[in-house]
């Protein structure tokens, strides 16, 4: 375990598992997945697709149930969904009837104006979208839709982000440019994030631990620590050891 | 024969080689005037070739529409189906829609009321006609609850289905974001079903001004549907029918293009372009 998760832990599973009933049997998702997350840690977690990951980012969250085992964050359950813990989607999870503003205002209903204006304003600011406040997200760009969806999630100050491949729509160099931008919002508010993604590269730029599954049923088949500073060097040799190491338990070394 | 039906096609065919190099928004103009004046050309030459003796040329529709404005009855008469199709339109509406919401997002009501609406629906509203007049006479009530049904099946069942398709990642955004009751309703189930919603609206007073005409044929003593039938009556007046028929056609349009203006807000242009 890390130096990190030694400190507090925030969220902890315990041997969690999933399964769905179908037509002609059971599917097993998800099998005994133990894992500990610290207080303002940045985890990734990475996998083939099918492997169950965003399945155990929707239990965490409180959307769905496990068949097996608990989660739980500052030592309490998760039963359902709560405005403490902010996700954010892999498609466009932000209203299209409601302006930018009104979007990342949504989580501040009860907040008295000044204080809830200040706030949106601020964030908005954070994430690079000052001018925009008042345009649809029809009339946003890929890039600025998600900035409005990362803002949203901010602006409620939320103890843990959870994010589910939230690039994935993006073009790769808006990839790039908002993989820098949510590594320096996480560095200056130090939330703790879970990070759900099938890019290699994404996670060694932006995690400090990886948690590599295994293909269905998701187990976890190793936890990789990062350790590099950021900005990261990705010509570094560390990066490719790391690269390496993850095309590896992956299994798709020898292909490259 | 007279020269008026080459005369048209003639002005038909240069309406089209005119305007052919102009901007689309010209086009979308001259062009359908083009195919109107060939339509004309055909109806003139078509009451020529079998020197129709009862239907009227476009010239005699003309003249009836004339005789119509001045004789004033016509502006009673479309009072009389504009009153009929807004109040049974409007209480559609008002049931309508919070029904449809309802109905929509719980899934227990949806257990049990959409049986009912899908059986009924597809009763057309014609045939409520004799009940109609059973229960409220010959008059504008009756005439108010035959556009009320006929409102009320496609706004119900279209507000059903725009709450059943809200995408699920909005509604866990409304979960996540800790919003509950009739915050719910007025943040994302109202504002997600709202588009689809106005499109149900606009099928639903299409219909409404179908059935008025049918109704007003039948069983009541004024409006253009009651025009029509009476024009006939009194001595097969066809050109006066044909030409109720357009004043009932073109009120359609403009009732078709006000409900449109719905569609130009912010809040639901996403709705109607290409996701």
């Amino acid at each position: 375990m890390s130096e990190r998760a030694k400190q507090r832990a925030k969220v902890t599973f315990e041997g969690v598992s999933k399964s769905f009933d179908q037509r002609g049997g059971i599917l097993d998702v998800l099998e005994d997945i133990d894992l500990t997350v610290a207080d303002g840690e940045f985890v990734c977690l990475l996998g083939p697709s099918g492997c169950g990951k965003s399945t155990l980012l929707n239990i965490v969250g409180g959307f769905e149930r496990p068949t097996a085992g608990r989660v739980t964050i500052d030592g309490v359950e998760v039963e359902g969904p709560d405005a403490r813990r902010v996700f954010v989607f892999q498609e466009y999870g932000i209203f299209p009837w409601a302006s930018a503003w009104d979007n990342i205002a949504l989580g501040l209903r009860h907040l008295p104006r000044s204080e809830r204006e200040e706030i949106v304003q601020r964030t908005i600011d954070m994430v690079g979208l000052s001018g925009f406040e008042s345009a649809y997200p029809m009339e946003l760009s890929g890039g600025m839709k998600q900035r409005v969806e990362v803002a949203r999630a901010l602006a409620v100050s939320p103890d843990v982000i959870y994010m589910d491949e939230p690039f994935g729509a993006l073009d790769s160099l808006t990839r790039l440019t908002m993989r820098s931008e949510i590594i320096r919002i996480w560095q200056q508010e130090r939330n703790t994030i879970l990070f759900v993604t099938h890019d290699v590269d994404e996670s060694i730029q932006i995690a400090d631990r990886i948690v590599v599954f295994t293909p269905r049923p998701g187990r976890v088949a190793e936890i990789v620590e990062v350790g590099l500073e950021h900005p990261r060097d990705l010509g570094s040799p560390e990066y490719g050891e790391i690269k390496n190491r993850l095309y590896e338990l992956l299994g798709v070394r020898h292909v490259i | 024969m007279s020269a008026w039906a080459p005369l048209f096609a003639v002005v038909g065919a240069l309406t089209f080689l005119f305007t052919r190099r102009t901007s689309d928004r010209a086009r979308a103009v001259t062009y359908p005037i083009g195919v109107t004046l060939f339509g004309l050309a055909g109806w003139q030459l078509a009451c020529e070739l079998v020197r129709a003796e009862v239907f009227p040329t476009p010239f005699d529709v003309l003249a009836a529409s004339a005789e119509l404005i001045e004789s004033q009855r016509l502006w009673g008469d479309i009072v009389a189906s504009l009153y009929r199709v807004t109040w049974g339109f409007f209480l559609a509406a008002g049931v309508g829609i919070p029904l449809g919401l309802v109905v929509g997002w719980s899934t227990r009501s949806f257990l049990a009321f959409n049986p009912v609406i899908q059986g009924l629906r597809p009763v057309s509203p014609i045939a409520w006609i004799p009940i109609a007049i059973l229960w409220f006479g010959i008059g504008d009530l009756a005439g108010i609850f035959l556009i009320f049904l006929s409102s009320f099946f496609p706004i119900t069942v279209g507000t059903m289905a725009a709450v059943r398709n809200i995408s699920l990642v909005h509604q866990r955004s409304a979960m996540n974001f800790g919003l509950k009751g009739i915050e719910v309703f007025r943040r994302v189930v109202l504002p997600a079903a709202l588009p689809q919603i106005i499109t149900s609206l606009r099928i639903a007073l299409g219909v409404a001004w179908l059935v008025i005409v049918a109704a007003e044929m039948v069983g009541m003593d004024s409006g253009l549907g009651y025009l029509i039938n009476d024009a006939r009556n009194m001595g097969s007046r066809y050109d006066l029918v044909v030409a109720t028929m357009v004043v009932i056609g073109l009120i359609g349009i403009v009732l078709d293009m006000m409900i449109r203006k719905l569609e130009r807000f912010d809040e639901v242009r996403w709705g109607y372009v290409e996701r």
